[in-house]
C-alpha cells in the first residue's frame, strides 16, 4: 500500500513553473531518494508535502485518503517530518529543550522524555549541553531526533550530507537504515549519486519540474542517474588552470578575528588558490574580514593587486539590490567610486552584452527581483568579474546553478586566472575544490591546514576537514 | 504597470480618504458635497487663495522633497521642521545682524544660501551622531527639532529681538534681504521659481546619476551595497546635509519671502507636514509636486469650508490624518517581493 502519494502536482511561481504534473509514491519503510538538478524542482515539490507551498493543482493522498497539506504544524499532525540543511533549533537552549520545543507537560515530565529519546537512539549527547556548541553532524541528528519525537512517518532530509565530511555521512546513512527498520519511510534528496546507489530503496528523478523516472536503485549505477537527471551525459570535470603564478597579489598575515584563529595565506595572480572544508569552519569570517564589515583582533591584510572583487556567499543578503534593475545592479561597482552622469543607453548597452554572455534571458531594465535563483547567482559572477579585477574573491560561485551554469562559471573564474587575476575560491563543494584549485588548503575551527600538493585527493581533504593532520 | 500602481495609489488613497471624511461629515449632520466644494473654494476659488495655497505649497515641497531623498536611503529623517526653523534663524542673523549692509546684490544669495547651510549642519549633526555613535536618527531629529525651536525662542527674545523690543520677533529684513514677488502676483515670492525646478533637478539626480544609484541601493539593501563597494555611512551623511539642505532652504525661502521677519511659530508644522507629503508621492521626488499642492490646499482650503460649510476646520486634520494613513500603509513602495 502507498503510504504517501503525490499525482500531477504542478505549481507556478511568477515566471517559472516550478512543478509540472510532477508524480511522487511513497511506500512503507523506505528510503526514497529524490534526485534532481537544481531547479529541478524538488524543494517544491517537498515543500508541498510539508504544507509550505500550496500546489496549483494536483493531489496529495496519505493512506489512500486524500488531504491538503495546510502548514508544517498540520504535517506534523500527518506523520510528516523535515529536516533543514542546516539547524533550525535555538542554539542557547539545551538539547534537551530543543527537543520537546513545542510540546506540552511539565518541565521535569519533558525532560524526562528527551532522555528517553536520546537513549532511544544513542546520540550520546548531553541532554543539558547548550545546542550551539554541538558540531555541524551532531546538530543535525539532534534535529533528526526532534522530528522522530514527534513520531513522524515519514521523515524528510534535505540534502543532509551537504554539510558533513566523509566519514560523519557514512554514520549519518548508517543511522537511517536503522530508522528504515523501525518501520519508518525516509525521503532523501540528494545530488551525490553515489549516497543513493549504496543506501537507498528506490529513487525518483524530477528534470524540469516532472519526473523522468521513479524505480528500484539496484541495478543502477551513478553514471545512468546522471542521466537521468541531466537528460544526457554528464560533462567531464573541468581541471585547474595551466598558468604561471606571478607576483603577491593578497597577503594575510596572522589574521585574528571573532571565528578566525590566525589565517596565513599568500595569494598570487594567475592562481587559485581553493579553501575547502565544512561549512561554519571560517568562511564566513573570512568573507567578512575581506570585505571589511569584521573587525581584526589583529594581523594584516596586504591588498597588493586592487582592486578586489567579492563574490559573497550569501546572495539573499549581500548579493544584489533585488528591487533594482538588472542593468543597474551590474553598474553598481561603477557607480561606488565615481561622480556623474549614468547614460540609460550605455547602462543598457553592457548590460545585454554581460546577460548575453552568461546565457541570461531577461530584460535589463526589469528588477533583480524576477529572476531564478541560479540567475541571480550568474548575474552576481557577471559583475564580479567583468570589473577587471585584480583579486577575484568567490565564495560558493556555483551555488543554486545547473550543470550548464556551473561548468560556465568555472570556464569563466579560468580564463580570468589566465589572464592574471588571482582567485580566492571558498568553496564547501569538493569537487569544485579540486576542479579549480591549483592550491588547496582547508577550514578547520578557523584556521587553515594547507594541503599536501601530492596528495589532491577526496580522501586527503575529507581527512583534514575533520582536523586530523592538523599540527 | 509599476508606474501605473505609483501614480493610482496615493490618488486611491486620497478618494479613499475622501469617501470616509465625507461619512463622517454625514454623521456630524453637514452636507458632504457642499464642505468639499467649500474646501475646494478656499484653495483655488479666486486669486487670493491661490496665491495662500502656492505659498504654503513651497516649503511642504521643499522640506518634502528633502524627506523623500532621505527616506529614499533608508535614513528617516523626522527632523525637517527644526531644519527648517534653523535655516530660518541663520537667513534672519545673516540678514538683521550679520550682512544687513552687505551690497544688495551679494545679501540675498547669501541669506538664501546660508539658511540652507545651517539646515545642512542641522542634519549633519544628526548624521555624526549616527555614524560616530550609532544614534539612531529618528531619535535625534526629533529631539533637534526642540533644540532648535529653543534656540529660536532664545534668539527672538534675544540677541536678534527687534530694536524697539515690542515684540518678540526680529527687525524686519532690509529689502535687499526680502525676495521679490513673482511678477502679476500680490504675494508669491520668487524663491517659487527654485521650488518649482528642484523636484526635476533631484529627479535626475536620483536616477540619472552615479551618486542616486548609490544612494537608492544603500536604501534597498545597504549590506549588498556594502559589498557592492559603496560606503552606506557616507551616502547616509550626504543624503541628511541635502535634506536638512533642503529644509533649511524652506525657512530661509519663509522669513526673506513670506513673513520679513523672524518669530516663534513661523512653521505651523510645515516639517511635520512634509513627511506625509512625501509618502504620498511614494518618495518619488516628481510625485512630491503634486502631493505638496494636495496638502497645501487642504490647509488653505479648511478655513473656508468652516466659515461656509458650519464643518469645524479640525476636520480637514482627520482628513489629513487619514491620507498619511492609508497612504502609508499601502502606498508606500514594497521593499521586498
Amino acid at each position: 500500500m502507498t503510504q504517501v502519494a503525490l499525482r500531477n502536482v504542478y505549481k507556478r511561481f511568477a515566471a517559472t513553473e516550478a512543478l509540472r504534473g510532477a508524480n511522487l509514491e511513497l511506500e512503507p519503510a523506505e528510503i526514497h531518494a529524490l534526485l534532481g538538478e537544481n531547479g529541478a524542482g524538488k524543494s517544491t515539490l517537498v515543500r508541498v508535502l510539508y504544507g509550505l507551498v500550496e500546489p496549483d493543482r494536483g493531489e496529495v493522498r496519505i493512506d489512500d485518503e486524500p488531504v491538503s497539506i495546510t502548514s508544517p504544524h498540520h504535517a506534523l499532525a500527518l506523520g510528516i517530518g523535515l529536516v533543514h540543511q542546516h539547524f533550525m533549533g535555538v542554539p542557547a537552549l539545551s538539547v534537551a529543550e530543543n527537543l520537546m520545543l513545542g510540546q506540552h507537560g511539565s518541565l521535569a515530565r519533558r525532560h524526562a522524555a528527551a532522555c528517553e529519546l536520546l537513549e532511544r537512539y544513542q546520540l550520546g549527547l548531553d541532554p543539558d549541553r547548550p545546542a550551539g556548541e554541538l558540531a555541524v553532524a551532531e546538530q543535525q541528528r539532534l534535529e533528526i531526533v526532534r522530528a522522530l519525537g514527534r513520531d513522524v512517518k515519514l521523515l524528510i532530509l534535505d540534502e543532509p550530507t551537504a554539510v558533513l565530511a566523509p566519514s560523519e555521512v557514512e554514520l549519518l546513512l548508517a543511522w537511517l537504515s536503522g530508522l528504515r527498520e523501525e518501520g519508518r519511510t525516509v525521503l532523501l534528496i540528494s545530488h551525490k549519486l553515489t549516497e543513493v546507489s549504496s543506501l537507498c530503496d528506490r529513487v525518483t528523478v524530477l528534470r524540469h519540474g516532472l519526473n523522468v523516472i521513479t524505480r528500484e536503485v539496484a541495478g543502477l549505477d551513478a553514471a545512468q542517474l546522471g542521466r537521468f537527471m541531466l537528460g544526457e551525459a554528464p560533462p567531464p570535470p573541468g581541471q585547474p588552470p595551466q598558468t604561471q603564478p606571478g607576483q603577491v597579489a593578497l597577503r594575510l598575515e596572522a589574521v585574528r578575528a571573532q571565528g578566525l584563529s590566525g589565517i596565513e595565506l599568500e595569494l598570487r595572480s594567475g592562481e587559485i588558490l581553493a579553501l575547502g572544508g565544512i561549512d561554519g569552519n571560517g568562511q564566513g569570517p573570512l568573507e567578512q574580514v575581506l570585505a571589511g564589515v569584521r573587525t581584526l583582533h589583529s594581523g594584516s591584510i596586504e591588498l597588493l593587486c586592487p582592486p578586489l572583487a567579492l563574490l559573497s556567499g550569501e546572495r539573499e543578503r549581500t548579493g544584489l539590490v533585488l528591487e533594482l534593475a538588472i542593468e543597474e545592479n551590474l553598474a553598481l561597482p561603477q557607480a561606488a567610486h565615481r561622480h556623474g552622469f549614468l547614460s540609460p543607453r550605455a547602462l543598457r548597452g553592457s548590460a545585454l552584452d554581460m546577460l548575453q554572455r552568461f546565457g541570461i534571458r531577461a530584460r535589463p531594465e526589469l528588477p533583480a527581483r524576477v529572476l531564478s535563483g541560479g540567475n541571480q547567482q550568474k548575474l552576481c559572477v557577471a559583475r564580479a568579474l567583468c570589473g577587471g579585477p585584480g583579486v577575484l574573491v568567490a565564495v560558493n560561485p556555483t551555488r543554486g546553478l545547473d550543470v550548464a551554469g556551473t561548468a560556465l562559471v568555472r570556464e569563466e573564474i579560468r580564463s580570468l586566472t589566465a589572464s592574471g587575476c588571482a582567485v580566492l575560491l571558498i568553496s564547501t563543494d569538493l569537487d569544485e575544490v579540486l576542479e579549480l584549485g591549483n592550491r588547496i588548503a582547508v577550514f578547520f575551527r578557523g584556521a587553515l591546514l594547507p594541503l599536501d600538493p601530492a596528495h589532491h585527493d577526496r580522501a586527503e581533504i575529507g581527512r583534514l576537514m575533520l582536523g586530523e593532520g592538523a599540527a | 504597470m509599476r508606474g501605473w500602481r505609483s501614480v493610482l495609489a496615493p490618488l486611491g488613497a486620497i478618494g479613499i480618504a475622501l469617501v470616509a471624511l465625507g461619512l463622517l461629515l454625514l454623521l456630524l449632520g453637514a452636507d458632504p458635497l457642499r464642505a468639499l466644494g467649500a474646501l475646494m473654494g478656499g484653495a483655488f476659488g479666486d486669486r487670493n487663495a491661490l496665491e495662500n495655497t502656492l505659498l504654503r505649497m513651497c516649503p511642504l515641497l521643499l522640506v518634502g522633497l528633502g524627506v523623500a531623498l532621505a527616506f529614499r536611503c533608508g535614513v528617516w529623517n523626522i527632523g525637517g521642521e527644526g531644519q527648517l526653523y534653523l535655516g530660518a534663524l541663520a537667513a534672519s542673523a545673516l540678514a538683521t545682524r550679520v550682512l544687513p549692509d552687505a551690497p544688495a546684490l551679494l545679501l540675498l544669495p547669501l541669506v538664501v544660501l546660508g539658511g540652507a547651510l545651517a539646515g545642512a549642519l542641522w542634519g549633519g549633526i544628526a548624521a555624526a551622531l549616527r555614524v560616530g555613535r550609532g544614534v539612531s536618527e529618528v531619535l535625534s531629529t526629533i529631539l533637534l527639532n526642540f533644540v532648535a525651536l529653543l534656540l529660536v525662542a532664545y534668539a527672538v527674545h534675544g540677541p536678534l529681538q527687534e530694536a524697539s523690543g515690542a515684540y518678540p520677533q526680529s527687525d524686519l529684513f532690509p529689502l535687499a534681504a526680502q525676495l521679490g514677488l513673482l511678477p502679476g502676483t500680490g504675494r508669491v515670492h520668487s524663491g517659487l521659481v527654485l521650488a518649482l525646478l528642484l523636484p526635476a533637478a533631484l529627479w535626475f539626480g536620483l536616477f540619472r546619476t552615479a551618486a542616486g544609484l548609490r544612494l537608492r541601493a544603500v536604501g534597498l539593501a545597504p549590506e549588498a551595497a556594502r559589498y557592492a563597494g559603496i560606503r552606506p555611512e557616507r551616502e547616509l551623511v550626504r543624503v541628511l546635509l541635502i535634506s536638512g539642505g533642503l529644509a533649511g532652504l524652506a525657512g530661509a525661502l519663509e522669513v526673506s519671502g513670506v513673513t520679513g521677519r523672524l518669530f516663534e511659530n513661523l512653521s505651523s508644522g510645515y516639517g511635520f507636514t512634509a513627511i506625509a507629503v512625501a509618502l504620498l508621492a511614494r518618495l518619488h521626488p516628481l510625485g512630491v509636486l503634486p502631493a505638496a499642492a494636495f496638502f497645501a490646499a487642504l490647509s488653505t482650503g479648511s478655513g473656508a469650508m468652516q466659515r461656509v460649510a458650519a464643518v469645524p476646520a479640525v476636520t480637514v486634520q482627520l482628513l489629513e490624518a487619514l491620507v498619511i494613513l492609508i497612504s502609508a500603509s499601502f502606498a508606500l513602495p514594497r521593499r521586498t517581493d
